[in-house]
């Protein structure tokens, strides 16, 4: 995987990316931010209207339709953005322990997703007719609002990977 | 007023000190900190693009702002705190820095904007609060808050990339050498 890294920093787009890096780090990052915003008041609203905290007016489904996409675009702009940050530098963040952890809560919080768009296929009606919280959904709720916060964290932590001690795979090198 | 002083004081106060001698503490209030902006930043562009008349149009705008307004202040006020306890450690090199003052000024205007658009627009809103979109002045404070606050973004962002070296000492763990891995 590190040689996968070290390869990825000789491409034209990642040493472009690096000479440029004064500008083209801070402003990826900065994108990257407000992608995170739209994506954390998107997923915010969906997930307090599942546990019958806001929203309550509108159905679930309603509710849904407002905000889904704009996470379903937020997440892809995240990636773009991600992967040019990683493509500008790559070993700093595949040779971290945050950064797997991160990729796999993302996984975690799509699955979560796809769950909750079955599962209101399935109940729609019966939820619709009781209005308030989505009954039986609150665990899942919860669940994605907690994973959704830890895959922030993870990311911010990839500039401080060392602070896993043995888990990062720099103390293995 | 030279505020030389109160930096000086803020930097030699205990909390600074524990945090630049902790190596987890900066760290971890930086991540509380970009927790806590994303769900400002998240809720106002909710917010303002109904003002815009782009989304959630179907609602009332003060249903909006009711289910979003508590997380905004909640956020901010969280944010304003970490983002002092991270001023503190290092204050005189901050307050110099550029983008931290744009940071600031773009923060003061976006707060502006706010207040002007509460004591004025928005004290008619029982006249829009069901139409798709706010009166113009409504909209034009949507546009500004989206511009200053995706600026407070950038500018805070770029602070950690004018100062970063600066501000904490991160010492590697015993017996890595983190020069192996930058080729």
């Amino acid at each position: 995987v590190k040689a996968f890294a070290v390869w990825l920093s000789t491409t034209a787009p990642s040493v472009f990316i690096q000479s440029h890096s004064a500008w083209t780090v801070p402003i990826l990052q900065s994108i990257h931010i407000v992608c995170i915003g739209v994506v954390v008041g998107s997923i915010l609203m969906i997930n307090l209207r599942i546990l019958g905290w806001a929203g309550t007016e509108r159905t679930l489904r309603q509710t849904h339709s407002r905000f889904s996409p704009w996470q379903t675009w937020g997440v892809v702009a995240l990636l773009v953005t991600g992967l040019l940050m990683l493509v500008g530098e790559p070993v700093r963040e595949i040779v971290s322990f945050s950064f797997w952890a991160k990729m796999v809560l993302i996984l975690l919080g799509s699955g979560a997703a796809v769950v909750f768009e079955r599962a209101l296929d399935r109940h729609e009606a019966e939820w619709d007719a009781r209005g308030g919280a989505a009954s039986g959904l609150q665990p899942l709720a919860l669940a994605t609002l907690a994973i959704w916060v830890l895959v922030m964290v993870m990311g911010r932590l990839i500039a401080y990977d060392h602070l896993w001690g043995p888990l990062s795979p720099a103390a293995h090198h | 007023m030279d505020l030389t002083a109160v930096f000086k004081a803020l930097e030699a106060s205990s909390p600074a000190a524990a945090i630049r001698a902790s190596l987890y503490l900066f760290p971890a209030i930086e991540t509380i900190h970009v927790i806590a902006l994303a769900l400002v930043f998240g809720t106002i562009l909710i917010v303002d693009l109904r003002l815009l008349g782009l989304a959630s149009t179907a609602r009332r705008v003060h249903k909006v702002e009711a289910d979003l307004l508590k997380w905004t202040w909640g956020g901010f006020v969280v944010a304003a705190v970490t983002g002092l306890l991270m001023f503190i450690t290092n204050a005189q090199v901050y307050a110099d820095s550029l983008p931290f003052r744009l940071k600031l000024v773009a923060l003061a205007l976006a707060g502006l904007n706010m207040a002007v658009f509460e004591f004025t627009t928005h004290r008619s809103i029982k006249h829009w609060d069901d139409q798709p979109r706010a009166p113009t002045a409504g909209r034009v404070a949507a546009i500004l808050s989206i511009l200053l606050w995706t600026a407070v973004i950038f500018t805070g962002r770029w602070i950690g990339f004018t100062t970063s070296h600066a501000t904490v000492e991160l010492k590697p763990p015993a017996g890595v050498d983190f020069d192996d891995f930058l080729q």
